[in-house]
């Protein structure tokens, strides 16, 4: 919280009305006629076109689906096909106006969308400018397929490329927008500024606002919309995107020419039904969508409700609108009415509405009725019409033939390669050309220089360890590396629950707040789905963020965002796109059963995210400077047991320069002969103490080995490791059912099947909740246990007697009472 | 299978001389069996076929139950016919390796004491070894089934084989080829250099210290009964032993005489230094009626008679048969009855019911004629003592008047249950025996 703006309690407490202005609905009426004056009759045309052209493009897949062909020729696609039929209008007037600097995000429903802003990129772009996408675009790939035979002017290619690549994409040909592996819910084409849809009802509810966070950090021009469905509007991360966006801080607490508000405009493509449920009369409460503005913020968002039947509606609405978020007022919020007649699927048999309703709607077509118009007013002719309509047939029926070709459209030959596209493996100083935007130089800040006089490695030359207050701490050694990536990428961003002036819960980011500008080191609200959410975005366009989650158990709070779009969209895009995410995420001990979850396991589960657990300063530091260089999502654990903790391993001392640790290298913290400790994360330090005692009451040695991160996990220091001993724990905070440990110890057994004396042994915390405090040494994994496991598993050990049961018994006991 | 014997309620099948089939004459001997233990043979009543046989060797048979069928070939036996064929009481003893607990059947929980069912299995089930300890051991040429496992559940794990190997010479390359190929090993310390052991050291495995040189036998029902009553004796009962010698000149002058008196045909009986010593031992437990007893636990229970058990060494294992009203024989008929008995024991017919602890009231064990000079005989519970008796050896004696000579002297080592009996007491009764010894009456 900023000190300089202040609570007054006398103004708080003053009696008074919130007060709300009049939101617009179909407030613009003008036809074609009216509207001679501001287009010219070839634009008139192209609108018309644009439609048509999406039109044709969906009921071809609905043929596809439901009949099986298309003019004669015979197609199977088993994949999904979520199809706009009649609402082409708000897609042409959402796009109309965008260049190929405004970003658009969209979902299920968005082929019209990625046609709508194709063609109006095609339409604004130079013939140059469209060869040079076309040709450097997967190496001229896919130009190359539409350009044979091919005599037409550039734009008519580039029409061709752009219906082709989204065809072969929803078709699943490697030769696909992105190669086939996002398919008809994924598609997207950055060059023209189509960026992801999401198969997630409201997956772009946030990221779409990071991308206008992104846009607005680094002076990027453009605004970003957010289509997305009326339904859409009660997920509760598409609030958090619009409750991020219209944080009061932009206008307040940002400065010079940062301040104002987000270029994100939220377009509710309102077709009046999620799936089969009315959200008007039936799922929803808000009557017009539009009205949701006028609970958001003073400006009500600008809301306003469009006839989105008319496309010259929708395009003046976006003129105006592009006006708000220039002047820095946004962010925005349309609510686009539309209807749809094909159903939510090829599955739905529309058994929710009447034939009545579809056919009133169908008699008001928007493409039928926007024709009649350039009739009317003499823009065109109907035989003008029924060309553009024979052409655009006899386009789609071409491309359609081209991306069912095996031939020349083939599915992936090589699924493999789909490996190499889970991460992108890059090592990127910077994300951004400009100077970063600091408050003062490094070595001024006073952190660094308190850091500076610490001791960077636990004990003196004799052993004895220096004063927690004397030595360099894990939470420094997070910060040393953060600061210098601040310092040389302008792009990186960090935010999350109270990450400025409070200096984050846990202190890392202490002495940040005097060095860094609001933009770049700010406080998100309390939404854990809007910070994850927005990161992506953000990553997306280009930029280099650290999003936390100061509890691991928060984690739950933005489940989509982690599980869903974080660790997908790399290899979605066909690698199209980096997602350099470095989510910091806190471990917790002490506040029981919501607070105190290792969730690694959970992470880890899921493909696509790189996830380290460093547990000392040296480690921390090092493998935060690789994930912070490199370009995939990472989820970096910390443990809250020991933010204060000094380095005790690396004997020089963390060094104060710059250094990688490679991720998936566990480290030998102690080495050993007898038996061999893997650990994650906090529970080395109870190994190690294990180990103490196994050593001086037991003669064994045992050899412990951190593996600082669990995805990617290199496993050749193990097997030696267990070749020489013979013996294995693998040990962790987290509850032992399902965890990560599990899926290690598998892989030791597998791997050192020949070597091993006894089973591997898995050493988690009980399948409880986490206790308090008071009672965490009978929930995590204490020193003793590892006694117990070696004497009841391994080997027993001579006159002692186990604390914890770890017998067959107990074993099986414990699963058929899922405890 | 007949009933031998009151307390008897089953009988084990030996040996099964004749199968199915066979053709048998009365008087042919069917199969032999054994009780706790006597053995026994069963001969045909009559001549015929052997129909069936519902029984194997080794199993475990209720009396009275039929064992086989003899009859004419084509006879109607369905009638006679076990309903539950094979009946035993009790699955087959285990074999050295099984793989399954033996499942006693619920007749074995009979309250019968006289009935021991072997329980435990010989052998601790499957062997486990660890990986690591297979490949250690294999790759060491080092035969696994000696070893027994210390990890989690018997496991064989490193360690283990690692201290085999300690006790087996380290081995030459060809020598551990030799190992692994052929059944050989190396014997005691090798010749090569630092003691490893040469191609030459190796002889085909007998050596005990590492490599099998045993074989697991069943051991037999007498040895088992054997096992549990001494072990049983020993730790349920408070048994301490006294020793002292009696002067012996008095018997052995005695028993010179009854050996002429033998060859001269006047008596018809050898009477042995056994039989006067237990003579002597009748005639002190007449007056020590504390010693003639059993130990009950809650009670004592005092006998009017003695019931003499003399222990006899057999074959088949350790007999005592007792003879009953031992107090009312002369030493002639005692001599006489202990050969009788002692003869049937070897022979193995004798009756069961004379062997069981219980018909005993005190026990007599011989050790003297091995030249034993003292031991510690174990009390034959329930009763409340034992006598062992020991060699003669000449001790000095001071014959008064200053005079010393050497005076043979027998030992006699009384273990009692301090339960029953006190030191003083036990003394005393030890005592009154060597008194009897000394003043043994003539029974010429």
């Amino acid at each position: 919280m900023p000190k300089n703006q202040f609570i007054s309690p006398d103004e708080a407490r003053k009696p008074g009305f919130v007060e709300f202005q009049p939101i617009p609905v179909n407030q613009y009426q003008k036809t074609v006629k009216e509207e001679r004056e501001n287009f010219s009759d070839d634009e008139l045309k192209a609108i018309y076109h644009d439609m048509a052209l999406i039109r044709e493009f969906e009921t071809m897949l609905n043929l596809i689906k439901t009949k099986g062909e298309y003019n004669g020729t015979a197609y199977n696609h088993p994949g999904p096909a979520h199809l706009s039929i009649g609402q082409e209008s708000a897609a042409v007037g959402m796009a109309w106006t965008l260049t190929v600097d405004d970003f658009i995000f969209g979902s299920h429903r968005s082929h019209g969308e990625i046609l709508a802003k194709g063609m109006s990129a095609i339409h604004q772009l130079s013939d140059d400018e469209l060869t040079k996408i076309m040709d450097s675009f997967f190496d001229g790939l896919v130009v190359n397929i539409v350009k044979k035979d091919f005599n037409g002017t550039t734009k008519e290619l580039a029409r061709r490329f752009l219906v082709y690549g989204t065809l072969a994409e929803i078709f699943a040909r490697e030769t696909g927008f992105n190669k086939g592996l996002g398919g008809s819910m994924h598609a997207f084409f950055t060059p023209f500024g189509v960026y992801p849809n999401n198969a997630i009802v409201g997956g772009s509810g946030d990221i779409a606002v990071g991308a206008a966070l992104y846009k607005k950090v680094n002076r990027k021009p453009g605004l970003v919309v957010a289509n997305i469905g009326d339904a859409s509007m009660a997920c509760g991360p598409v609030w958090e995107g619009i409750t991020f966006a219209a944080m009061d801080q932009f206008k307040h607490l940002w400065e010079g020419d940062m301040k104002g508000g987000l270029p994100v405009i939220i377009n509710i493509m309102n077709n009046q039904y999620g799936m089969g449920g009315q959200t008007c009369g039936e799922t929803m409460g808000y009557g017009i969508a539009a009205r949701i503005g006028a609970g958001v913020n003073a400006e009500q968002m600008h809301a306003e409700r469009v006839d989105g039947y008319n496309p010259l509606a929708v395009i003046d609405a976006y003129k105006r609108k592009r006006q708000v978020i220039e002047e820095k007022n946004g962010p925005v919020l349309l609510d686009v009415l539309t209807y749809r007649y094909s159903g939510h699927s090829p599955s739905d048999a529309s058994s929710y509405r009447t034939k009545e309703e579809v056919e009133a709607w169908e008699a008001q077509d928007c493409i039928a009725s926007f024709g009649k118009q350039l009739i009317d007013a003499g823009v065109a002719m109907q035989a003008d019409l029924d060309s553009i309509w024979s052409d655009i047939k006899s386009l789609i029926y071409d491309m359609f033939l081209m991306s069912i070709n095996d031939e020349i459209s083939p599915v992936m030959k090589n699924p493999e390669i789909i490996a190499d596209m889970m991460f992108s493996n890059g090592s990127v100083d910077s994300f951004s050309d400009a100077k970063p935007d600091v408050l003062q130089p490094l070595e001024e800040n006073f952190r660094v220089k308190k850091i500076a006089n610490k001791e960077r490695f636990a004990f003196d030359s004799e052993g004895k360890p220096f004063s927690k207050m004397k030595q360099y701490q894990y939470r420094d050694a997070l910060f040393e590396a953060i600061m210098d990536r601040f310092y040389k990428d302008a792009s990186l961003v960090a935010y999350g629950e109270e990450n400025r002036d409070w200096g984050g819960a846990f202190a890392v980011y202490g002495g940040m707040t005097e060095a860094l500008p609001y933009h770049r080191l700010f406080n998100s609200p309390i939404s854990e789905a809007s910070i994850i959410g927005t990161a992506i975005g953000y990553a997306m366009c280009g930029g280099r963020v650290i999003p936390e989650i100061m509890y691991c158990d928060f984690l739950g709070r933005c489940g989509d965002e982690v599980f869903n779009q974080l660790p997908k969209w790399q290899a979605m895009s066909g690698n199209v796109l980096k997602i350099p995410v470095v989510v910091r995420v806190s471990v917790g001990s002490k506040y029981g059963a919501q607070h105190s979850q290792d969730w690694t396991s959970l992470v880890a589960q899921i493909p696509g995210i790189k996830v380290v657990f460093p547990v000392t300063p040296y480690d921390a530091k090092g493998l935060m400077n690789t994930a912070l260089q490199g370009t995939d999502p990472v989820v970096f654990f910390e443990s809250q047991r020991i933010y204060d903790i000094g380095e005790q391993f690396h004997k020089e001392g963390v060094p104060t320069g710059y250094y990688e640790i490679p991720f998936g290298e566990p480290d030998v913290k102690k080495e050993g002969k007898d038996i061999t400790f893997l650990t994650i994360g906090h529970t080395l330090y109870p190994a190690l103490e294990a180990a103490k005692i196994l050593e001086e009451k037991y003669g064994m040695s045992a050899e412990v080995i951190d593996a600082r991160g669990l995805v990617p996990f290199n496993y050749e220091k193990v097997i030696a490791s267990v070749k020489k001993t013979g013996k294995i724990i693998v040990a962790s905070d987290a509850c032992t059912r399902g965890s990560f440990l599990n899926d290690m110890a598998a892989t030791i057994n597998s791997l050192c099947f020949d070597s091993l004396d006894a089973p591997v042994a898995v050493l988690g915390s009980r399948n409880w909740i986490t206790p308090a405090y008071e009672l965490e040494q009978a929930f995590f994994a204490q020193p003793s246990w590892f006694l117990d496991m070696i004497h009841e598993r391994i080997q027993p050990l001579n006159g002692y007697i186990s604390g914890e049961n770890f017998t067959d018994n107990e074993m099986i006991r414990r699963a058929k009472h899922g405890i | 299978m007949p009933k031998q014997g009151q307390s008897v309620e089953s009988c084990i099948v030996n040996e099964l001389k004749k199968k199915q089939g066979d053709t048998v004459k009365k008087g042919d001997i069917l199969f032999s069996y054994e009780t706790d233990k006597a053995s026994f043979e069963e001969e045909s009543p009559v001549d015929g076929v052997v129909l069936a046989c519902f029984f194997n060797e080794g199993d475990e048979v209720p009396v009275l139950e039929n064992v086989m069928i003899i009859g004419e070939p084509g006879e109607d036996i369905s009638a006679l016919a076990s309903p539950e064929s094979p009946k035993t009481a009790q699955v087959e003893t285990p074999k050295p390796t099984v793989e399954t607990l033996p499942t006693i059947s619920s007749q074995a929980h009979s309250r019968d004491a006289a009935r021991h069912v072997f329980t435990q299995p010989t052998a601790t089930g499957e062997t486990k070894i660890s990986p690591r300890a297979k490949n250690l051991a294999t790759s060491q040429a080092l035969d696994t089934t000696a070893i027994s496992g210390t990890g989690p559940q018997g496991r064989i794990i490193e360690r283990d084989v690692q201290a085999a190997l300690q006790n087996r010479p380290k081995l030459t390359p060809l020598a551990r080829k030799m190992v692994q190929e052929e059944d050989v090993q190396p014997q005691n310390s090798g010749t090569g250099l630092a003691g490893q052991a040469k191609s030459t050291d190796l002889a085909a495995s007998q050596n005990a210290v590492y490599s099998v040189d045993y074989e697991d036998k069943k051991i037999s029902n007498m040895r088992k009964l054997i096992a549990k009553s001494m072990h049983a004796s020993l730790q349920n009962s408070a048994q301490l032993t006294h020793h002292l010698g009696a002067d012996a000149r008095r018997i052995l002058e005695l028993r010179k005489q009854a050996k002429v008196a033998l060859d001269a045909g006047k008596i018809s009986t050898n009477i042995t230094l056994n039989d006067m010593v237990c003579s002597a031992v009748i005639k002190a437990l007449k007056q020590f009626p504390n010693v003639n007893t059993h130990f009950l636990g809650d009670t004592i229970r005092y006998f009017n008679k003695v019931h003499l058990g003399l222990a006899v060494d057999t074959e088949r294992g350790l007999m005592v048969p007792v003879i009953r009203n031992a107090d009312d024989l002369s030493i002639i008929g005692l001599a006489n009855q202990f050969k009788e008995v002692a003869a049937a024991c070897r022979k193995g017919n004798v009756n069961p019911e004379i062997l069981v602890a219980e018909a005993g009231t005190f026990t007599v064990s011989n050790l003297g004629n091995y030249g034993v000079e003292m031991f510690t005989p174990v009390v034959n519970l329930p009763q409340s003592a034992i006598l062992g008796v020991n060699t003669i050896i000449p001790r000095p004696k001071d014959l008064g008047n200053g005079v010393y000579a050497f005076v043979p002297y027998i030992g006699l080592s009384l273990t009692y249950d301090h339960r029953s009996l006190d030191g003083g007491e036990a003394t005393r009764f030890l005592k009154q025996i060597a008194i009897e010894i000394e003043n043994f009456e003539s029974f010429l």
